[in-house]
């Protein structure tokens, strides 16, 4: 948690008075209504002040004659929404991205799916929406049926004569290296990376406007299938964001829960990233020693909750089912093991010269650049940002629990992979606490079918970073706008600029010590 | 006048499906120890404990539908496989297997040099067949094969003269021979050399550490990417002939080759078992090497070749001569 | 011949997997059947890096229009004889996604499809088992050992009850209601 003591809403306060209007506690800190153009001035304000600004998410909105643009900021000690507006029949805005470069994607994201022009960050051909998508058709809005939408034919591969000696490696959508499918071009020049270009996209179902034709209960069973790998905090944020919404207070008992199930989740999510990293630097044994590791804790997670890889726990006013107390020894036993596995892992990221050899020095994100591009998660804890949602604003139980944050300061592949170790050692600190402190009572409450209309917003960490959510609901059982900011759409950006520079073979390593989950990014 | 011996002993034993056979065996091997080490049981089901399953793969994919890309170079494409394997094979020959090589009067006295020759040649044909698929990883792939084989057959090869140095002879007969009768084997006489050697073929193989052409997070499928059917089974094939060769070579080289004790019948029995128990012996050390290692970069693997073994090489020569001439007369 | 080809076939199946906007849940599921504890290589399964290499195309996620091409070109890179496996209701049918707008809804619409493994997300001995279907169906049957095999075991004596008969009971109130009817009652709950 940073030691901070600006008052950000002060400094806006001071420099912008009477030109824009700042509602108190709303949307987490504050919500600051803006006329067009000005937002600018409050995010130079903000970034000016303090160093941790970063752009958290944009939400586009269908406000009907208008479109409604939020910018979501987060600074060292608060987190604050400013709400611009568009008319639909111009919808051009300022970017922002020259103040501050974290609002690259959020932007070009908005622009495809809502079509907000930002002047000064076009948008080439399309971003999420797959290529033969027909230009001026945005599935977002509320006046576009986009089931009846008809595909471009596919586009003709330009053959682009060689620039020279650079070579343009393409990498993916079919891949061994990716889980997932993305396409990557790299150029190369001999074995160095010169630029790399992102198309996202591939996994892009369209969750978020599937969404707003579901009820809120059906809802969960579709925001936590936005990822198989961090499921249980996609479902946790979108419950906690709803729960701000009906103002209803989840029991103590429930809280405890939630926290174990989603701890349980991290370990498991740490554990496959640190396998998946030794696949990519060619440590076969490496890979299998920590997933036979990891199958304990999918049999925990069985045990609490029926399911492997989805154990639905999550529901709106508490968890699905309770934890039995037989359960309890299983579960503290299957710990103690685990526990005592972790030296030797540890020993070998210390001692093991041919890792190191291709971990160490790899990819470095110096601190600056992280603050800059706004990285969340593991990538910006191990760059020295110290940045932790459980501790900055705690959700659940997390401010009753003591627990460490990690922070590393090398900022390569080596201490952002530690950084998840260590992590793991305090997840398992975390679920002994909860399971030694389970207060008794009710494990869920009952909640209305239909949502009160307003909004609210809501941040997790998940075991890659900050997730962010945004629910704005209109007084019927569905709601009006779902918008969910994953993050590792966050923390790409930094992948691009970490590359460059670095030879080929290092791309590997360097990209899934970000934790890529592209499942998450396009939702 | 029809030699049959002579025909048996190309085509069977210890010839050509001696050495098919014996390579699929290795294969296994390889694959129960990665296995075993990485905690699981490897292949089951085919045949007995999964012996069978380098043979079911190789028919497997003989059986597979032939696809040539529109854009490769034929000729090349389709027969440098073949070619390749055909010289791996071939090199074989060359070695004592059972007592004497397979063509017995084949050997004369500078085949330690041609075998090294013949390795560099099917080296340089697979890298002719990544180039031939016109595919930017098969490049990529056989670029980094180049690169790699070009920079360790020199090491590879002053490696290999040490245990000549000592035997006083390019006869790689008389290398393994002497091992056993006059002197002591090279593995006790030159330990650094054998320490060495066993490095560089794991790279001359392109096992872990330094299995960069092989790299499938990298370069995908490699020099092999294009590659179906029994052109495919042909380089996989290749590879593996390559990792036998190379263990044979080490027991030629630094273990007294197939000599040993015979204890009744025929020498010729004894000296083959000998040597496959040798030989399994060397597959499982390196085997254990690769499974133990992560995979280096391209530019460490230069620099551990050109900074680190080059000139250990040269030292482990210049030791080697110096023992030779002046204290191993005072102690054998 | 056939016999020896047949057995070649189906004792060394190598696998490509092929991820079509899945949310990642059955690719770690299929990635854990390499790992000690399922071990799926002792039934010879490789994963293999390029297409051209593989004999099964192990398919997950509802496909999404721009994973569409891709997949068909995926498809065709393989060379015969091969199969193609979609696993998880996402690949089945569609899934949760049935009906967003980006996705096509299950990979039959796209390439033919010779197993499905149904589940969200399918546990690793589902798809090992499906696996070991996909393979004894390639092998045809061998009569002898089948005659063998009915002398040693006894027919069971209890039919096992077919499905068509609920084995949880349904709650008479649902627990979840479609959206029309959610509707109507709010409209309701409004009105008084």
């Amino acid at each position: 948690m940073p030691n901070s003591s600006i008052d950000i809403i002060n400094v806006i306060e001071s420099k912008l008075k009477d030109k824009v209007q700042i509602q108190k506690g709303q949307l987490s800190t504050a919500a600051i209504t803006v006329s067009n153009g000005l937002h600018r001035d409050v995010i130079q304000a903000m970034v000016d002040a303090d160093p941790y600004t970063a752009i958290s998410a944009i939400t586009g909105l269908d406000l009907g004659a208008s479109l409604g643009v939020y910018y979501h900021v987060r600074t060292s000690n608060a987190f604050l929404t400013i709400k611009a507006e568009v008319p639909k029949e111009n919808p051009k805005i300022q970017t922002i991205t020259d103040i501050t470069p974290s609002g690259v994607f959020h932007e070009l994201e908005v622009s495809d799916l809502f079509g907000v022009a930002f002047e000064g960050n076009p948008l080439p051909g399309h971003f999420v929406l797959p290529e033969t998508w027909p230009q001026g058709i945005y599935p977002l809005r509320k006046d576009v049926n986009a089931n009846e939408v008809k595909l471009d034919p596919p586009l003709e591969e330009e053959k682009k004569p060689s620039e020279g000696k650079l070579v343009k490696i393409i990498i993916g959508p079919q891949h061994p290296a990716l889980l997932e499918p993305e396409k990557f071009a790299v150029t190369v020049d001999g074995e160095t990376v010169t630029k790399v270009e992102p198309r996202i996209g591939y996994v892009h179902r369209g969750i978020e406007k599937a969404s707003e034709s579901r009820t809120y209960l059906q809802d969960i069973y579709l925001v936590e299938r936005i990822c198989g790998i961090c499921t249980t905090i996609h479902a946790a944020d979108f419950c906690e964001t709803v729960e701000k919404l009906l103002k209803a207070e989840v029991p103590q008992r429930a809280k405890y829960l939630r926290v174990i199930a989603l701890e349980l989740n991290r370990l498991h999510s740490h554990f496959l990233t640190l396998g998946h990293a030794g696949l990519e630097i060619g440590y076969e044994t490496l890979f299998q020693y920590f997933w036979r590791d990891r199958e304990p804790i999918m049999d925990l997670i069985e045990l609490t909750s029926g399911s492997r890889v989805y154990p639905s726990i999550m529901t709106i006013g508490g968890v699905r089912r309770d934890l039995k107390d037989t359960d309890l020894p299983k579960i503290k036993t299957t710990l103690i093991e685990l526990r005592k596995k972790l030296p030797f892992y540890r020993q070998v990221y210390e001692n093991e010269p041919s890792l190191r050899a291709r971990m160490k020095n790899v990819g470095i994100l110096k601190r600056e650049d992280a603050l800059k591009l706004g990285v969340v998660g593991p990538v910006a804890r191990g760059s020295g940002v110290d940045i932790d949602v459980r501790k900055d604003e705690p959700y659940e139980a997390y401010s009753e629990i003591p627990f460490k944050e990690i922070v590393y300061q090398d900022g390569d592949t080596w201490a952002r992979m530690n950084v998840r170790m260590d992590e793991v050692e305090e997840s398992i600190n975390i679920i002994e606490y909860a399971l030694d402190h389970l207060p008794t009572g009710p494990f869920r409450v009952k909640v209305p079918r239909v949502v009160p209309p307003g909004e609210a917003v809501n941040r997790v960490e998940a075991p890659r970073g900050e997730l962010f959510c945004y629910i704005k609901s209109n007084g019927t059982a569905m709601p009006e706008r779902v918008k969910v900011r994953t993050p590792t759409y966050a923390n790409i950006p930094s992948f691009l600029k970490t590359a460059i520079g670095e030879n080929i073979a290092d791309v590997p390593p360097n990209f899934v010590s970000l934790d890529p989950c592209f499942s998450c990014t396009d939702r | 006048m029809i030699d049959f011996m002579l025909i048996f002993r190309i085509l069977v034993f210890p010839g050509f499906t001696f050495v098919l056979f014996l390579t699929l065996f290795c294969d296994w091997v390889e694959r129960k120890i990665e296995a075993r080490i990485q905690n699981r049981v490897g292949p089951m089901v085919a045949g007995p404990g999964g012996i069978l399953q380098p043979l079911a793969d190789f028919i497997k994919l003989l059986t597979k539908e032939d696809i040539t890309p529109r854009d490769a170079k034929k000729t090349i494409f389709k027969f440098a496989p073949l070619v390749a394997f055909s010289i791996m094979v071939f090199a074989m020959a060359f070695l004592p297997i059972d007592g004497g090589s397979v063509i017995s009067a084949s050997g004369f006295n500078g085949d330690l040099i041609i075998i090294l020759a013949f390795v560099t040649i099917a080296n340089f044909l697979l890298f002719l067949a990544g180039w031939a698929s016109c595919n930017p990883y098969g490049s990529i792939g056989s670029a980094r094969v180049l690169t790699q084989f070009l920079g360790y057959d020199i090491p590879l090869t002053l490696l290999a003269l040490t245990p000549a140095f000592i035997a006083g002879s390019l006869n790689i007969f008389s290398i393994a021979y002497i091992q056993v009768t006059q002197l002591l084997p090279f593995i006790l006489l030159a330990p650094w050399a054998f320490v060495l050697f066993i490095i560089t073929m794991q790279a001359e193989l392109e096992k872990d550490p330094f299995d960069i052409p092989h790299a499938d997070s990298e370069v995908v499928g490699g020099l092999e990417t294009e590659y179906t059917g029994g052109k495919l089974a042909f380089l996989h094939l290749t590879r593996d002939v390559q990792i036998v060769f190379g263990a044979a070579l080490v027991v030629e080289l630094f273990l007294g080759g197939p000599y040993g004790p015979v204890f009744f019948g025929l020498p010729e029995f004894w000296y083959s078992l000998w040597f496959i128990l040798k030989l399994l012996a060397v597959v499982i050390i390196t085997e254990y090497i690769t499974t133990v290692f992560a995979r280096l970069r391209i530019d460490q693997v230069l620099r551990a070749n050109w900074k680190i073994l080059l000139p250990a090489a040269i030292l482990s020569l210049v030791l080697t001569v110096a023992m030779v001439t002046w204290i191993y007369p005072m102690v054998v | 011949m056939a016999d020896t080809k047949t057995w070649a076939r189906v004792k060394s199946p190598w696998v490509l997997h092929f991820n079509s906007g899945s949310c990642n849940g059955c690719d770690i599921e299929i990635v854990s059947l390499l790992t000690p504890k399922y071990d799926v290589e002792r039934f010879g399964v490789k994963l293999e890096p390029s297409p051209r290499h593989a004999d099964v195309l192990l398919v997950t996620g509802a496909v999404t229009k721009q994973c569409e091409e891709r997949l068909k070109r995926v498809y065709d890179q393989m060379p015969q004889p091969k199969f193609v496996v979609a696993i998880g209701a996402c690949a089945c049918s569609g899934g949760v996604f049935n009906g967003c707008y980006n996705v096509v809804g299950g990979v039959d619409k796209v390439i033919p499809v010779t197993a499905y493994i149904p589940g969200c997300a399918p546990r690793p001995e589902a798809l090992m088992d499906g696996v070991v279907k996909l393979l004894n169906a390639l092998s045809p049957p061998k009569p002898k050992k089948q005659a063998k095999q009915e002398k040693l075991v006894e027919a069971p004596k209890e039919e096992v009850k077919p499905p068509d008969a609920p084995i949880l009971e349904v709650p008479t109130t649902p627990i979840l209601q479609d959206a029309k009817s959610i509707i109507e009652e709010t409209k309701l709950d409004a009105k008084q």
